[in-house]
């Protein structure tokens, strides 16, 4: 039974994206995508909870797997695709009207989007670790022509970038999995399943550490670059600018972190094998160099959606510190995911809203949001509010637990970065969002009527991190603990 | 003994222009025309030697000199080099050297003797000459470097006794890169078309053909004679390395001999059919990739892998 | 048979360097073609008398999915892309050919040098296969970085993806043909992705000079 319910959660999107195609008219496409997003997420539902509340489900010889560490992700990711799908309705709607959208952008978005649904389960459902990375490659090439949805001169500039630097990060992280599988195969135990993640992370300890090191390297290299840390991020600002919002909030919201997850896999595997943090200390370079890129990037940044892009490799920084930290800073570095997940999604969105109701996303030119638009310039206020780490949101909350974190561990190199990276990042952020919000707008100030659907998108997001800053419900930490624990993190 | 030396001799007297028939009588089949007759550069060079000689006023001994001795040295080289499997008239101990320098010696006084002439015509020609030598010399010394390494002696006779018979190419994939490399120095260094072409008269392509324009009657002959010369002897060298020697039979040798120059006269025609002349301005890289080529086979001779 | 494998890796990585030296788009092309057409022979050359009747199945699939993929689709969808985005048939460095091809020859030699440094938990079934796909991937990044054109990068993500195959076929035993399969048809759907995006480019930029796609930065 579950494991049928397993298989239906990967076919579905499968199928979703196969009957887009048939779908003539663009309205149609997307309620279709919609109402395919709502079904997924109620097989979703189904299938997670018994792995939260009991033990981990596999299927088809052990291929694929969910464990508390791949459902908590799948919450994520469905979280994150109901919201933009529900969005790209409004968003797409629009478009419609003024005729930018016709029938093969629909199809194409409608067929694109559920393919890439199905290609992020595949990622986080394979138990084979050359099946994940299929998933990921996957991933990218169905993401591709997402962003060029509309062809402009810069939206193929960017669509190029991204295909040819994260397919290129993408074989090299290949080269990494090979790695590992050699160094498996030279013990007997992994015979014949040496890219079993369950077998590698039971047995961990035999593995030669110099090989699983190298391969780590590779690894962190190449699934980095598709994760947007820095140094390998060039291809993401550009990316996140140029797709349409619903994309934009599904690649930062979700796909960034499918590539983080797939790094998370085998943190635990190497750790074991050099019999120390070895991950760990990489990680924490490649995340303070993130974090201080992006601070620095976001500092002159004008363009919104750019801006929140930056944002993007900081917070993914400060979640690869928070891996790399062990112990609580796995724990804080789950939590942070969830927050960070909503938060962009809901940034992009709103950025998105208003980029269509001034035309542009400069933000020099978009000034007086929060009259013009209250709904979607209010909440994008709030948005940059909880991104720069303001206290009452969830935000906050997992950043703390990142510092403690590190003061605990006596990381204080880590720490004052951290903290610098961070002070920049709010005063370079708030500086914006004030002149966006309270600016002169430019011209006649017609304040956008909007929907009871419109808040909901934006405010619902924001009640959560609300609450989960304040107070964090007993099972959602339970399900955290559980999946920090299979990173060797404690709760 | 004595015999095998007097065949070797009539073998080099005779048989260089008879290749260059068999390359032009390939190349004009392959065009679709029928061709000089086989034995024309016997013809021509039985002309030239019955003529007289006219002199530039600016030219000096250099010039009578540079035909006589190019051909005197690249003779000699010829003596060096076995022919099959026994060992040459005049082999010795690391005679590869020789062998080697004797024919750059002859190229060096073709060059001296184009600049001889005093006319900018022949200089701009013994210019290029001197430049792409230079670019492959390396290519023809690191290949000769590759065979010596793996026969441990630098002696010709080691050498080809070295060569593995039955196992080839596949086992030692070192001595086809060394092949390669040494073909593109035979196209080279004989002025076929990738590099140059031996029938073109147009000043700004030419190489070879510059240096001798002001050469006629028998130092002609000597240079064209000493050229098919220098060209047989490193298809010999091919062949050798192409087609190693299943025995020791000096008959057999020659017999088997005749089969593989043949042969590369076979595929030189064809590529000088097939393939296009290329920009002087990159024969310098083809070079360069030969020389890289040996560099390669170098190095696979040096690398030892796991097993 | 570990002969012949060693033969083959040779074939690759002269063709690695002739694409390195070569200054026109179809040469570099076709020369990728019989690059994927030797590499589809390799996991035989290297596992057939081992293989079991099982995965000697593996072994067909993964050949022939190679040379179709490799030596017959891609270079097929490579010269569509030059034919409809209409590219002048020159392959425009932006260092010099010499130059490229020298760094090639150093790679090669360090290709060479790391391989004989370099231990393996388990020794590769064949001499060649470590410092070929080291050449690979090197190369790879070389044509990547130092051609301007967008078919060339195409070229340049081919090559060291066949390096990075080479290096798989070491572990031929513990990769699953079907993730080989899948690694197979993710390169196609790349190569896809890239040509049309390149078609794409050329209608609007009227060139797939990757060197002026900079209207974005900062």
């Amino acid at each position: 039974m579950d494991s049928l319910l397993l298989w239906i959660f990967l076919l579905l999107p499968v199928l979703g994206s196969i009957l887009c195609l048939f779908l003539r008219k663009p309205k149609l496409v997307l309620a279709f995508t919609t109402v395919g997003v709502l079904a997924e997420d109620l097989a979703g539902g189904f299938l997670i909870y018994p792995v939260f509340t009991g033990s981990p489900l596999h299927t088809a010889d052990d291929w694929l797997r969910i464990d508390a560490l791949s459902g908590y992700h799948i919450l994520v990711m469905l979280l994150v695709f109901s919201l933009s799908s529900i969005f790209a309705y409004r968003y797409f709607g629009k478009e419609i009207e003024s005729g930018d959208f016709k029938e093969s952008h629909a199809a194409r978005f409608g067929s694109l989007w559920f393919g890439s649904l199905g290609a992020m389960s595949l990622v986080l459902l394979s138990n084979n670790l050359g099946l994940m990375w299929v998933g990921i490659e996957a991933t990218t090439l169905i993401t591709a022509f997402l962003i060029c949805i509309h062809r402009s001169q810069t939206s193929l500039e960017a669509t190029w970038k991204y295909v040819l630097l994260c397919s290129v990060g993408i074989a090299l992280a290949f080269l990494g999995t090979l790695l590992v599988g050699a160094a498996a195969s030279s013990v007997s135990i992994f015979h014949g399943n040496g890219l079993m993640w369950t077998v590698l992370y039971q047995n961990a300890s035999k593995l030669n550490p110099l090989t699983m090191k190298i391969a780590f390297v590779f690894l962190l290299v190449g699934y980095g670059t598709k994760a947007g840390l820095a140094p390998l991020h060039n291809w993401l600002p550009d990316a996140h600018s140029q797709a349409p919002a619903p994309v934009s909030a599904l690649f930062s919201g979700f796909m960034l972190n499918a590539a983080l997850y797939c790094i998370m896999r085998y943190i635990p595997i190497v750790n074991a094998a050099a019999q120390f943090n070895f991950a760990g200390h990489l990680l924490l370079l490649f995340g303070v160099i993130s974090m201080l890129t992006a601070a620095v990037f976001i500092l002159f940044q004008h363009d919104i959606k750019r801006l929140l892009a930056y944002s993007s490799v900081e917070h993914l920084g400060i979640t690869a510190i928070g891996l790399g930290l062990g112990g609580l800073g796995i724990f804080a570095a789950l939590f942070h995911i969830f927050n960070h997940s909503v938060c962009k999604t809901t940034g992009f969105l709103s950025a998105g809203k208003l980029d269509q109701i001034y035309g542009t996303h400069d933000m020099r030119k978009m000034k007086g949001t929060i009259r013009r638009a209250p709904v979607w310039g209010s909440g994008l206020f709030l948005i940059f509010l909880a991104l720069v780490g303001a206290a009452p949101f969830a935000i906050f909350m997992s950043e703390m637990l990142i510092i403690k974190t590190a003061v605990d561990h006596n990381q204080i190199l880590i720490l004052s970065f951290f903290l610098a990276a961070a002070g920049i990042v709010f005063v370079g952020v708030l500086s914006h969002a004030l002149s966006t919000a309270w600016g002169e707008p430019p011209y006649s100030l017609v304040s956008e009527k909007s929907k009871i659907f419109d808040i909901l998108i934006v405010f619902f997001p924001l009640a959560l991190l609300l609450i989960l800053g304040i107070w964090m419900p007993y099972p959602f930490r339970e399900v955290l603990e559980k999946a920090s624990s299979i990173l060797g993190g404690k709760g | 003994m004595i015999l095998e030396i007097i065949e070797q001799i009539a073998i080099l007297l005779f048989v260089p222009p008879l290749f260059i028939g068999i390359i032009n009588k390939m190349k004009a089949w392959a065009a679709g025309r029928k061709g000089a007759p086989l034995f024309q550069f016997y013809f021509d060079l039985w002309k030239l030697l019955k003529k007289g000689e006219v002199y530039s006023r600016t030219a000096t001994w250099i010039f009578t000199a540079g035909p006589i001795i190019s051909l005197a040295s690249i003779f000699c080289a010829g003596f060096i080099l076995p022919l099959a499997l026994s060992s040459s008239p005049l082999g010795f101990k690391g005679d590869i050297i020789l062998f080697a320098y004797l024919l750059a010696f002859g190229h060096f006084f073709i060059l001296l003797s184009a600049l001889d002439t005093g006319s900018s015509f022949e200089g701009m020609g013994a210019s290029r000459g001197a430049a792409f030598s230079a670019f492959s010399e390396p290519a023809f010394f690191l290949s000769l470097a590759i065979l010596c390494i793996h026969a441990k002696s630098v002696t010709f006779k080691d050498v080809f006794h070295a060569l593995p018979w039955a196992t080839w190419g596949f086992a030692h994939p070192v001595y086809l890169v060394a092949a390669l490399a040494l073909f593109a120095v035979l196209l080279a260094e004989n002025s076929r078309i990738p590099v140059d072409d031996p029938n073109t008269h147009l000043e700004l392509t030419m190489i070879h053909e510059v240096m001798v324009l002001d050469h006629g009657g028998p130092d002609l002959a000597f240079i064209l004679y000493g050229s098919s010369l220098k060209f047989f002897l490193q298809a010999v060298l091919l062949v050798h390395l192409l087609l190693p020697l299943p025995s020791t039979n000096w008959y057999f040798g020659i017999f088997y001999l005749f089969i593989g120059v043949f042969g590369v006269g076979i595929l030189v025609a064809l590529v000088e059919s097939a393939v296009a002349r290329i920009r002087l301005s990159r024969v310098p890289q083809f070079l360069i990739g030969a020389s890289i080529l040996a560099v390669l086979g170098l190095i696979l001779s040096f690398y030892k892998g796991a097993p | 048979m570990i002969q012949d494998a060693n033969f083959i890796l040779l074939i690759v990585i002269v063709l690695d360097l002739y694409i390195v030296s070569s200054s026109r788009l179809d040469t570099c092309v076709n020369a990728t073609a019989l690059q994927g057409a030797a590499l589809a022979f390799l996991p035989f050359a290297l596992w057939w008398k081992q293989a079991s009747s099982g995965e000697m199945i593996g072994l067909l699939l993964i050949g022939a999915g190679t040379f179709v993929v490799k030596s017959l689709l891609i270079p097929f969808l490579i010269f569509r892309s030059i034919r409809e985005a209409n590219v002048r048939r020159e392959v425009e460095p932006s260092i010099s050919l010499h130059f490229s091809l020298f760094t090639a020859a150093v790679f090669v030699a360090g290709s060479f040098w790391m391989a004989s440094i370099v231990v393996f938990p388990q020794s590769p079934p064949a001499s060649l296969i470590v410092p070929a796909a080291f050449v690979g991937v090197l190369v790879g990044f070389l044509l990547l970085v130092s051609r301007q054109k967008a078919i060339t990068q195409v070229v340049g993500y081919l090559i060291l993806e066949n390096g990075i195959f080479i290096f798989g076929q070491i572990l031929f035993k513990e990769l699953p043909f079907i993730v080989e399969l899948g690694i197979l048809l993710d390169l196609l759907v790349g190569v896809l992705v890239m040509g049309i995006a390149i078609n794409h480019i050329s209608r609007q930029f009227d060139h797939i000079d990757v060197n002026r796609l900079d209207e974005l930065k900062g």
